[in-house]
């Protein structure tokens, strides 16, 4: 089966030749298959969102390559790289990122708008992803009308609603309370679940962490230790990243 | 150690600071042009021949100080978006509140002061040329008139440093009731949406009803200039009523009729810059129906202005039909009215008999060349081109005596055949009568032609009769209010465009997320540029639409003044139109350096 992502030999450094280099991943190798639910942890400054900010085309590594759904993303021009984030990727962001002059309907509803798909479409397409995060009732109203974590929600109909490759997420739940954290870890894993989509996790947060299948660590820009939850519980497995964590850091 | 840390904060954000300076500079610079000519009460009597100029340039002042009051408000609420998260850190770090609103006090006071001075002294060099350009461009005569003028500049410093100690004593109190966190977090701030439908609605028709009255006043005013004591104030206060309830609601429930139409709205970044728009022209209103009513004034300046212009060839026409008469040509006058384009001439033989002050003409010759003139209509105020072969006819020997030395006007005409001429005693003399394709386009060549012509006859000299004198008097004339109103005109448009420029740019950092988060969700460059350029072509056109829209219902009023006030209309709506886009395109470029990546 194709795989998801497929990164190999990454490496990414700041800095121009001749000038004072800062090396912020080095050598990173992992895959994701479709329909895992992939996290990568780590502490600030390890490199998280540079990795993120690779995954999703928004940056380029100086070397290595970098395959999503069977499309080397590194030889993409700024056009395409555009393309490719609206076609194929779905993002949730920690701050939300609601357009706050849009309604929920009318934010869930931009991905496809920017793909020009037809009016006739994009409203049931939307219809869909809100009654299976259960926003209908919330639909026209604005972002500031809003909870934390009814706009995380809207946020992630809008990163499903176009069906992409992948969804990825950075610290989803870092504005969120603990109940609405829950809230949408639940979903997310459901939607992963129910509809074979991929998600890659970025968060410092072990209780997130918890609900993935897999966990990357990620040290001064190198790929550490993997974690697998296979047959354990949640709550086991928040143990073992606990623990980790713990050794991880030391 | 915090100065050193403020004026590093300067430095990072030198592009933003540029736009800044270079904005008040303007300020500065137009207020001074303005006061040059506003202030100078020789150039105004000198130039104008009306009574009212003085009361329309203190009008004008009040106009333009308001217009600046507001410019420089917006400017210092730019500067304090740039700056508040900067001294929320500061203080978040345990700097005195009261020690950061004296930086903030000196920081908008230095900026102010050294702008005013800069700006000041590109007044005056701005001054000298766009009035030589003026003048050059438009063959003005203008008297009396200096591009350094004393009271204009002290004058503009003491404005400017006025409001700029206002604008800092402001800028440091705000700042210091400011909450640190609210600082800190200035650009998440989320706005409100406001829904209230019904309200709207009942402005839309309001507006309307407003606009409505005002411009019938203008009208009326047309037809009965006794009016306008009365009409002036009640189209000026239901114009700008109208124009507030116009713009905020129909403008907006025109975008809400767009965002229903999800045919348009949801196709690519349409329904983000319809929300922007909406989003935007709520908290615009106000300055959207303050530049729209200047951007009318300003541009009904410069159309009247260029009224009295196009009146001066209309007057000037009017006054001989001939642009050209020269008695007893010699070969280099000849040779002059040869290089006339398109030259219609007519010679006419004549001898004078001093002592019964009879002028006779051949009546053969007048039959091959008939004699053109301009018969004037008391009635209409317009006169028309008649021709007669029949110069002996009272009404056409005056016109024709016009043409004649000034000694020999008082005299009869009369018209007599060759045989009878030939034996008239005493010289015969010829004058040759030019009509050339077009006035002004020959003037130069014309000019040359009377100033020899003077030369030749010293009595002819400031003895009028001929079409260049009437020019040269009446160029003189309406020159004074051209220019008067070309200056007030440009010094408007200029100061209000920047107005909404520093509106929109104010705006712009709290946008820069927005853009930033569509990039992410993958829209290309190109999509996001031309958002941009719709929003601010929008935010651009609305006040302008309106304005044109009172401009040319305004010139209604001055149906009375100018004859045909709307002939040539384009010239001046032109050069309107191409200074309000530069001013469009400045912006836009602006915005998106500051907006996108």
């Amino acid at each position: 089966m194709q795989k998801i992502v497929e990164v190999k030999n990454v490496e990414k450094i700041y800095g121009k030749v001749g000038e004072k280099q800062f090396k912020a991943l080095s050598d990173v190798n992992f895959e994701v298959q479709p329909g895992e639910f992939v996290g990568i942890m780590g502490a600030s400054g390890s490199g998280k969102t540079t990795l993120l900010n690779i995954l999703s085309t928004l940056d380029t590594p100086t070397s290595g390559s970098v395959q999503i759904a069977g499309q080397d993303i590194t030889k993409l021009n700024t056009n395409e790289m555009a393309d490719f984030r609206a076609n194929k990727i779905g993002f949730i962001f920690q701050d939300f990122n609601l357009l706050e002059n849009l309604t929920a309907y009318e934010n869930i509803a931009l991905p496809l708008a920017l793909q020009n798909v037809s009016p006739k479409k994009i409203k049931p397409a939307v219809t869909a992803i809100t009654e299976k995060l259960g926003l209908t009732e919330i639909l026209n109203h604005y972002p500031t009308e809003l909870s934390g974590g009814q706009k995380q929600r809207v946020a992630a109909a809008r990163a499903l609603v176009h069906e992409p490759s992948i969804v990825f997420g950075d610290e989803p739940t870092g504005a969120l309370d603990s109940k609405s954290a829950r809230a949408l870890m639940d979903t997310m894993t459901k939607i992963n679940r129910e509809d074979n989509v991929s998600i890659l996790l970025v968060t410092h947060d072990p209780f997130s962490a918890s609900y993935c299948d897999r966990i990357l660590f990620i040290r001064d820009g190198e790929i550490g230790q993997e974690l697998k939850k296979e047959e354990s519980s949640r709550g086991e497995f928040y143990q073992e990243i606990l623990d980790s964590l713990g050794t991880f850091v030391e | 150690m915090l100065n050193k840390l403020a004026l590093s904060g300067i430095k990072h954000r030198m592009r933003d600071y540029t736009v800044l300076f270079s904005g008040l500079m303007i300020a500065s610079a137009i207020f001074y042009m303005f006061l040059s000519l506003a202030l100078n009460k020789t150039f105004l009597k000198s130039n104008s021949p009306a009574a009212a100029t003085a009361f329309i340039f203190g009008f004008g002042i009040v106009l333009l100080a308001i217009i600046t009051i507001v410019y420089i408000n917006y400017a210092n609420t730019f500067l304090l978006s740039m700056r508040q998260k900067e001294y929320g850190m500061f203080m978040m770090l345990g700097a005195k509140s009261s020690k950061i609103s004296r930086m903030i006090f000196v920081e908008t006071f230095t900026i102010g002061a050294i702008s005013t001075i800069i700006g000041a002294l590109l007044g005056i060099i701005a001054t000298k040329y766009v009035s030589q350009w003026m003048i050059t461009a438009l063959d003005m005569h203008v008297t009396h008139f200096s591009s350094f003028y004393l009271p204009a500049l002290v004058w503009t410093f003491i404005f400017f440093i006025v409001i700029f100690v206002f604008s800092a004593i402001r800028n440091s109190i705000s700042l210091r009731r400011t909450k640190i966190l609210t600082l800190l977090h200035k650009d998440s701030q989320p706005s409100k949406i406001k829904r209230n439908g019904a309200v709207k609605a009942v402005q839309a028709v309001l507006g309307i009803i407003f606009l409505v009255i005002g411009y019938f006043c203008m009208w009326y005013i047309g037809k009965n200039a006794a009016f306008i004591f009365l009409g002036v104030p009640i189209a000026l206060v239901t114009i700008v009523i109208g124009t507030y309830f116009t713009i905020n609601s129909a403008i907006t429930a025109v975008i809400s009729l767009l965002k229903r139409n999800t045919k348009y709205s949801q196709k690519g970044l349409n329904n983000f810059t319809l929300s922007q728009l909406s989003f935007r022209i709520g908290d615009y209103t106000k300055i959207l129906s303050m530049v729209s009513i200047m951007f009318a004034l300003a541009l009904g300046a410069i159309t009247v202005g260029l009224g009295f212009q196009k009146q001066i060839s209309a007057v000037v026409n009017g006054q001989n039909y001939y642009d050209v008469a020269v008695h007893n040509a010699d070969t280099a006058q000849k040779n002059r009215i040869n290089h006339l384009s398109g030259d219609d001439q007519s010679n006419y033989s004549y001898k004078i008999d001093d002592n019964k002050k009879i002028i006779y003409y051949r009546a053969s010759e007048l039959k091959k060349q008939p004699f053109h003139y301009e018969a004037f209509n008391m009635k209409s105020m317009i006169s028309t081109t008649k021709k007669s072969t029949n110069i002996a006819d009272p009404d056409v020997s005056y016109s024709m005596l016009q043409n004649m030395m000034p000694k020999y006007r008082m005299s009869q005409i009369k018209m007599v055949n060759d045989a009878d001429y030939n034996n008239i005693p005493g010289k015969s003399n010829t004058l040759t009568l030019v009509k050339t394709s077009s006035f002004k386009n020959n003037l130069s060549k014309i000019r040359t032609i009377s100033k020899e012509e003077a030369k030749r006859y010293p009595e002819l000299k400031n003895a009028g009769g001929d079409k260049y004198s009437a020019y040269i008097m009446i160029n003189g004339f309406f020159s004074g209010l051209e220019f008067m109103g070309f200056f007030l005109g440009i010094a408007f448009l200029a100061m209000l465009a920047s107005c909404l420029m520093f509106k929109i740019l104010s705006g712009a950092n709290g946008d820069v997320k927005r853009y930033n988060m569509l990039y992410k969700i993958g829209t290309r460059q190109r999509v996001l540029r031309s958002t941009i350029n719709k929003e601010i072509a929008v935010l651009f056109a609305v006040p302008a639409g309106l304005g044109v829209i009172h401009v040319l219902l305004g010139l209604q009023m001055f149906k009375g003044i100018l004859f045909q006030p709307y002939t040539h209309i384009e010239v001046p709506f032109g050069i309107f139109i191409v200074l309000y886009l530069c001013y469009y395109l400045l912006t836009r470029y602006l915005y998106k350096k500051i907006v996108l990546k």
